[in-house]
């Protein structure tokens, strides 16, 4: 008896447990911290990955040794280690004792690309022997070849041996060897500044200059305009660029002696002896005799590096600043073109056009349009934008510049209005929402003051729905921010000379090509000839992006609130 | 308690001598002439004829949906704005027919303000709102604007309260005060005749008192139409007196004699409160 009343007692329990709406609550709340959970996870592994990656590891020296193998000193850092079934070793034809089922491998960075052929190498950590770490082993980051990895022997000036050493230990003759190589690395970094600041904009300048002589020359010749007079004031000026070019040339090569003055004299892990020229040399450092400190210093003028550098080495060294740049520009070059022509789309369906079977087809055509995959949009943007409406432009404004295309090429300003085609919807829709919640009686009561429709929607209407206009750009800039399917196809290159904004007239370059960080991640990841090298980047690059679409939706939320706080609606 | 007393003398002095007042003798500002009005195939106004005389407080009274409301929005055009609209017959502002051809209805409405059941101030801030009307005309000296600003919010007995805070916005205000400042904005732009459609509905007693004072002084200036759900409002604040039913004008006249002694059965079983 007793039994069955508890059954029934309990069935009633879960039905009540169950009426009473708490599996509901729980599931819903299950629901959100996975979501949480997901999204924190995503955040964290790729920010640990990707700010790892410019901490200054240490380097050990060991000695390895392959049973039936030669042995050979191994300098290198730990990149990752992994755990590895025996018999897979085995297979390969490495002997390891029966009794072992699992042995740790560990990936090394040896660097040294110039010498070995390869960064990386992979060992097996079981026949590693007289493992340390000297302080006196540095890392050279380099302008080509990557890493440089060895003990410092001499240092040199015009061939003569200004300081060397014998020592491996920290001595007081490998120390001050070392404080004239960080010395000769700070004159050589300096002079490249000047190098640098000559190269890219004193004749970057020259050429835009004479390259603008040259259109300006082909443009008069093609209107049979091109007279005597004018041809020889045209050369005149070339000739005063060909001067200043001459100047700056015998700058440049009265710098790059002086840079290619001093050389280093380093030994590698193998006991190889080369000497190389300090000016290959970006920073040099002994990681194992800094402290937290110094690293920490060491991390942060990594990461500025990165944050505002120009890439090196395919992409794989160096900063993404060009890429940064790009992403934002083109994202605000897409927000300047679809915010105006949303609402007007907007406000017309809503406000002019008769609702009938006609609106209600645009706008079924407009939802949808939200959800055509982008990689269409970006073919749409190379044949309509760049074929034809490129094309034609480039005919009829830039015919000097022909066979070569300006605006007939992918650039910034079509990869921006093809994002501003693929986000338009969502301004579109969100407009009409804020539009339809205006109160009819705050359009009835200017009207009623002699303000006629277009004046109603200029000075009340649209403020007050400006919010919502601000949630479609805060989507829309969510949307395009992320986009690299359509940009591939319109105007995005891996690696783009120059800023598509500078000094040069007319300041704004539309027609140029960008970079942008999405791309850049597909790049770096999947498209660089030394993939173990690139993968941090790229982990650090996704990281970038995710903070800079953060950033720019945040700006956009901001202004957003304060619309909503000035525009309070009338609800009483 | 004393801004209490003050209001019950005021309204008593709102009372009107007993004298009865005579349509026939006004000056006519507004003249309907068999106003016809359809939503759809719905006949919402049936012939309705009628003066509104000028300077002079109109008051419409009946059931809802009976069409006073639809009749005021008729004299500036605000039923335009519903598409399924259609209008017959004609009223004329003075000698000119508001439904003519080519009739300016933004110049219109300029000059046939309106003021809403709800307040329904921009959000902007209290000097712009009863600038607004005055911007839209262009004129944007900022001295004609402060002038005009003062001016309206004082007939609109707002001044004093909101003197000192003039650039804050008018959201921020109550319920009676944004009321009153709709009716500065309408006055600001000198409208010959200021439609009030329940303009009191939404308010507390003594906002409704004040805005009851308002309409009492502003009749000295403008011609004045007001939709009312209240019979004794109607009674304290207009001179004249239209009942409608069902889309019928059924009695209209001096408003004493329409409360006290009405001509129609209709209307005196709507006034008694034995229906509607």
């Amino acid at each position: 008896m007793t039994s069955i009343k508890e059954k029934k007692m309990q069935k009633a329990s879960v039905s009540n447990w169950f009426k009473s709406g708490d599996p509901w609550v729980w599931l819903n709340a299950g629901a959100v911290a996975i979501s949480v959970i997901m999204v924190i996870g995503l955040l964290l592994l790729i920010a640990v990955r990707g700010l790892g990656h410019f901490w200054p590891a240490d380097i050990v020296e060991a000695k390895y040794e392959v049973p039936g193998q030669p042995a050979y000193n191994l300098i290198a850092e730990r990149v990752e280690s992994l755990e590895v079934p025996a018999v897979q070793v085995r297979e390969a034809g490495i002997e390891i004792s029966e009794d072992k089922d699992i042995v740790s491998r560990t990936l090394m960075k040896t660097g040294n690309r110039d010498i070995y052929g390869s960064d990386f190498r992979w060992v097996i950590d079981d026949f590693l022997t007289e493992i340390k770490e000297p302080e006196m082993l540095f890392v050279a980051e380099r302008h080509e070849w990557g890493n440089l990895y060895g003990y410092l022997k001499a240092v040199k000036e015009d061939g003569t041996v200004v300081a060397q050493t014998q020592d491996k230990q920290v001595t007081d003759t490998a120390l001050a060897t070392w404080k004239s190589f960080e010395k000769s690395i700070e004159r050589v970094l300096v002079i490249h500044e000047d190098i640098y600041q000559i190269e890219k904009h004193d004749i970057g300048t020259i050429n835009h200059g004479l390259e603008r002589l040259r259109l300006k020359q082909r443009s008069l010749e093609l209107k049979n305009e091109l007279t005597p007079a004018i041809l020889a004031d045209l050369d005149a000026d070339r000739a005063v660029f060909d001067q200043e070019y001459k100047v700056l040339q015998e700058q440049l090569i009265a710098l790059y002696g002086e840079i290619n003055r001093d050389t280093f004299v380093v030994e590698a892990m193998d006991g190889t002896i080369s000497e190389l020229q300090v000016a290959k040399v970006v920073r040099a450092f002994r990681p194992n005799a800094m402290n937290v400190l110094d690293k920490i210093g060491f991390y942060g003028e990594k990461l500025w590096e990165f944050l505002s550098d120009d890439p090196r080495e395919a992409n794989t060294e160096g900063g993404v600043f060009p890429a940064i740049f790009g992403t934002i520009m083109m994202v605000l070059l897409m927000t300047i073109l679809v915010t105006p022509f949303g609402v007007v789309a907007a406000v017309y369906l809503r406000e002019y056009a008769s609702q009938g079977w006609m609106t209600r087809i645009i706008r079924i055509a407009v939802n949808n349009l939200a959800g055509v995959p982008s990689i269409v949009y970006g073919v749409f943007g190379l044949g309509f934008f760049i074929y034809f409406m490129g094309s034609s432009i480039d005919q009829a404004l830039f015919p000097e510049a022909l066979p070569s295309p300006t605006f007939g090429t992918g650039g910034l300003m079509w990869a921006s209005i093809t994002l501003a085609l693929l986000t338009v919807p969502v301004v579109i829709v969100a407009t009409e929402e804020g539009l339809s919640r205006i109160p009819r009686n705050v359009r009835e009561g200017s009207l009623a003051l002699g303000a006629t429709k277009a004046e109603t929607l200029w000075r009340v209407v649209l403020p007050m729905a400006s919010p919502a206009i601000m949630t479609g750009v805060i989507l829309a800039v969510a949307r395009a921010a992320g986009e690299v399917a359509p940009l591939m196809l319109v105007g995005v290159v891996k690696l783009a000379p120059s800023l598509p904004l500078d000094g040069n007239y007319p300041f704004i370059h539309l027609d140029q090509k960008f970079m942008h960080l999405g791309f850049h991640i597909y790049d770096v990841g999947f498209q660089s000839p030394n993939v173990e090298a690139a993968r941090p980047l790229v982990y650090a690059t996704a990281l970038l992006l995710v903070i800079v679409i953060a950033l720019l939706n945040l700006s956009a939320v901001t202004i957003r609130n304060h619309l909503r706080e000035k525009y309070k609606s009338l609800e009483m | 308690m004393s801004e209490m007393k003050a209001h019950s003398i005021d309204i008593s002095a709102m009372q009107r001598s007993q004298q009865t007042l005579r349509i026939e003798t006004e000056t006519p500002c507004l003249t309907v002439n068999n106003l016809e009005l359809f939503y759809g195939d719905k006949q919402a106004l049936n012939g309705i004829d009628m003066i509104i005389p000028e300077k002079k407080v109109t008051a419409f009274i009946g059931p809802s949906g009976c069409g006073k409301s639809t009749l005021l929005r008729c004299f500036n055009r605000m039923n335009d704005l519903v598409d399924t609209c259609r209008i017959t017959g004609e009223i004329n502002l003075h000698d000119t027919n508001i439904y003519a051809k080519g009739t300016e209805v933004a110049e219109l409405r300029r000059r046939v303000g309106m003021v809403f059941q709800k307040p329904n101030p921009f959000p902007k801030s209290i000097y712009e709102n009863v600038a607004y009307g005055l911007r839209i005309q262009g004129i944007n000296k900022k001295r004609i604007l402060d002038e005009t600003v003062e001016w309206a919010l004082r007939s609109a007995a707002l001044w004093d309260e909101v003197k000192d805070r003039l650039h804050e916005s008018a959201l921020g205000m109550s319920g009676g005060q944004q009321q009153r400042l709709v009716i500065a904005r309408t006055v600001a732009v000198k409208p010959e005749v200021l439609l009030l459609d329940e303009p009191a509905s939404a308010l507390d007693p003594i906002s409704t008192l004040k805005i009851e004072e308002l309409i009492h002084e502003l009749k000295e200036e403008f011609t004045i139409a007001i939709v009312t759900h209240n019979m004794q409002q109607a009674a304290r604040v207009s001179d004249y007196t239209a009942f409608m039913y069902m889309g019928d004008l059924i009695e209209f006249g001096d408003t004493n004699t329409l409360f006290t002694n009405p001509s129609k059965q209709q209307t005196e079983d709507y006034i008694t409160g034995r229906y509607g």
